[in-house]
C-alpha cells in the first residue's frame, strides 16, 4: 500500500486531505507532520510515495522543505503536491522553479484534487 | 482603500462556500481609525502583511459562530474555544489572505504571516499600521449570526 505524507500545521487541513483520499477510494496509509522539519525526519525513516505539502508553517516552511528534499538525489523524483492558500502567480512560479510536482490552491476542491492526482499518475 | 473591498468580499464568500459549505452575505462596509476600533467579539484570527504592502487582515467572531464553523469542518461537536476552534479560525483567515493576494499579484508582491489568534470577550486588536484607516466588512452567516473581516493595508512601494 502506498504511503502519503501530509504536511500541514493545521490538524483540520490534514484531516481534510485524508478524507478526500478516502472519498476518492484511493487506498493508502498516511504519515502526518505539522512542519517541514518533522516531515523531513519522517521521510528519512519511511518509504513515502507522495507528499502533500503546505507552504506557510512554523519552524520549517514548505518551500524550505521542498528545497532540502530536492537537493537529495534519493528524493529528486518524489512527487510533491503543494496544497497552500498562496494563490498568487509568483508563488506558483517559485514553487515550480524549486521542483514541486503539482500545485493546489486552498480551499481544496475534490474535483481539482482528483485532476491533480491524475496528472501525476497517482 | 476602496479598491481592497471587492476582492476581500468575493474571496470571503468563496472561501466560506467551498471550505465551510456555508453561504455568507456582506453587509455595509464601514471605516474606522485605529484608535476608534472596538471589538465586541470573542475570537479573532489575524494575518500580518509585509512586502510591497504592510498591515493586517483579521476575522472576528462570536464564539457560537466559531463553534458552528468548527463543527462543520471537523464533523464533531465543539462548545469551547479549543485547539480545533483556533485551528479552524486560523486556517480560514490564512486561506482568505492567501487567495486575496491573487487579486493584487500584478501590482503588489505581498507576503503573509502565519495566523495568530486572539481570544477573550471584547478583546482588542492593536493594529500594526499608524496611519491607515481600518476597513470593516460585516458578514451574515447561518441566517442570523455575524462576523467581521477587518483590513488595514498600506502599500509600501
Amino acid at each position: 500500500m502506498k504511503t502519503i505524507l501530509v504536511v500541514d500545521d493545521s490538524t483540520i487541513m490534514r484531516k481534510i486531505v485524508k478524507n478526500t483520499f478516502e472519498t476518492l477510494k484511493i487506498p493508502c496509509q498516511y504519515l502526518e507532520a505539522e512542519n517541514g522539519r518533522k516531515a523531513y525526519q519522517l521521510l528519512e525513516t519511511n518509504k513515502v510515495s507522495l507528499v502533500f505539502l503546505d507552504w506557510n508553517m512554523p519552524e520549517m516552511d514548505g518551500m524550505e522543505f521542498l528545497k532540502k528534499v530536492r537537493a537529495m538525489p534519493d528524493y529528486k523524483d518524489l512527487p510533491i503536491v503543494m496544497v497552500t492558500s498562496e494563490a498568487a502567480k509568483y508563488n506558483v512560479i517559485e514553487a515550480l522553479k524549486h521542483g514541486v510536482t503539482s500545485y493546489i490552491v486552498k480551499p481544496v476542491r475534490e474535483k481539482i484534487f482528483k485532476e491533480k492526482l491524475s496528472e501525476i499518475s497517482f | 482603500m476602496e479598491q481592497y473591498i471587492k476582492p476581500f468580499v468575493s474571496v470571503c464568500e468563496i472561501v466560506f462556500r467551498d471550505f465551510c459549505q456555508t453561504e455568507v452575505t456582506a453587509g455595509r462596509v464601514f471605516f474606522v481609525s485605529k484608535d476608534e476600533y472596538e471589538s465586541n467579539w470573542d475570537i479573532s484570527g489575524i494575518i500580518g502583511l509585509s512586502g510591497e504592502a504592510s498591515g493586517a487582515v483579521a476575522i472576528s467572531l462570536k464564539s457560537a459562530t466559531a463553534f458552528k464553523i468548527t463543527n462543520i469542518l471537523t464533523g464533531s461537536e465543539h462548545n469551547h474555544i479549543d485547539m480545533y476552534v483556533t485551528d479552524a479560525i486560523g486556517e480560514i483567515i490564512n486561506i482568505i489572505a492567501g487567495n486575496v493576494k491573487k487579486h493584487f499579484e500584478d501590482e503588489l508582491r505581498i507576503k503573509i504571516s502565519l495566523p495568530s489568534i486572539i481570544k477573550g470577550k471584547a478583546h482588542s486588536i492593536v493594529w500594526p499600521s499608524e496611519k491607515t484607516r481600518i476597513i470593516c466588512i460585516p458578514f451574515t452567516i447561518f441566517g442570523d449570526q455575524e462576523f467581521c473581516l477587518s483590513i488595514a493595508v498600506d502599500p509600501t512601494k
